[in-house]
């Protein structure tokens, strides 16, 4: 029997499209509006995702503690960094913007989707020089060896500015990550579709 | 007084990005923090910085936040009595 292929999102246009995207599919989650275009593109993705995947929503308890994210991006929070460098720059208007400086981190992403969701399971995020299918398959792959992971949520989330961005989220079920080929090979599908 | 106050709500709400909601919107009156506005504590921080920023007012103290931002009444109270610019 052919295996079903992986469900997945892609979205790479500007951030009015993430603003249209919250208030038209999401619209419950105001915090959206705090957060840098990296968390923006990865929350509705994955609200987009689980919504296709049609889960259940947030709470779920079947999901809590085996429910990992992995994501993986180029430039990290290098937006985000340089949003607060600006607050920073001028000696005599020194003021360090506190909500600019809490996204200074790359894995900031995947918290803001594991507390929309109450997921506790592993959450990382991983620097790569460009989507790499491989290597992604090999990291997804390795998150699966402990004892409690069940599924993955997996993705592309880069942003250069805060106007530019590429991200897609898919769901990685153990079963997908056993066979790493078959895995890096669905990847390579996203990530074409993803450079289309 | 009035104008203070609808001035500090329009940089509230720009500074927080309070998107989708109005000066209007806000009670003069009800908690910023829990029930009110719902705000988090970095919020609170970027208040203490929007105080220093544009009022000149620096919080030597910032547990003092908690009895300043009670409200926007108390907080305009504030800045009126404190402020150095």
């Amino acid at each position: 029997m052919e295996r079903k292929g992986l469900d997945f999102v892609v979205l790479n246009q500007g951030n009015a499209q993430l603003t249209e995207l919250y208030r038209s599919q999401i619209g419950d989650w105001p915090k959206f509006f705090k957060m840098d275009t990296l968390s923006k593109a990865g929350f509705v993705a994955s609200e987009l995702l689980l919504k296709k995947l049609g889960e259940r929503r947030c709470g779920s308890e079947e999901f809590i503690q085996s429910r990992a994210i992995v994501l993986f991006g180029s430039t990290a929070s290098l937006c985000a960094d340089r949003n607060y460098q600006e607050t920073i720059q001028n000696k005599d208007n020194y003021y360090p913007s506190p909500a600019l400086f809490v996204y200074t981190l790359p894995n900031i992403v995947t918290g803001e989707i594991a507390i929309r969701n109450h997921w506790r399971g592993e959450s990382s995020f991983y620097v790569l020089e460009a989507p790499d299918a491989a290597q992604m398959a090999f990291h997804l792959a390795c998150a699966f060896q402990d004892s409690v992971t069940e599924s993955i949520l997996a993705g592309w989330v880069d942003s250069r500015n805060n106007d530019d961005f590429q991200v897609f989220m898919t769901l990685i079920r153990k079963e997908d990550a056993a066979d790493t080929d078959w895995l890096a090979g669905q990847l390579q599908l996203i990530i074409n579709d993803l450079n289309k | 007084m009035e104008e203070l106050i609808l001035k500090l709500k329009q940089e509230i709400i720009e500074v927080l990005n309070l998107e989708d909601i109005k000066p209007e919107d806000i009670d003069n009156d009800a908690p910023l923090f829990g029930e009110g506005l719902g705000l988090d504590s970095i919020d609170a921080l970027e208040l203490i910085v929007l105080m220093e920023k544009n009022y000149g007012i620096k919080l030597q103290d910032p547990a003092k936040g908690k009895e300043i931002f009670k409200s926007i009444s108390v907080m305009a109270d504030y800045i009126q009595k404190n402020r150095t610019r």
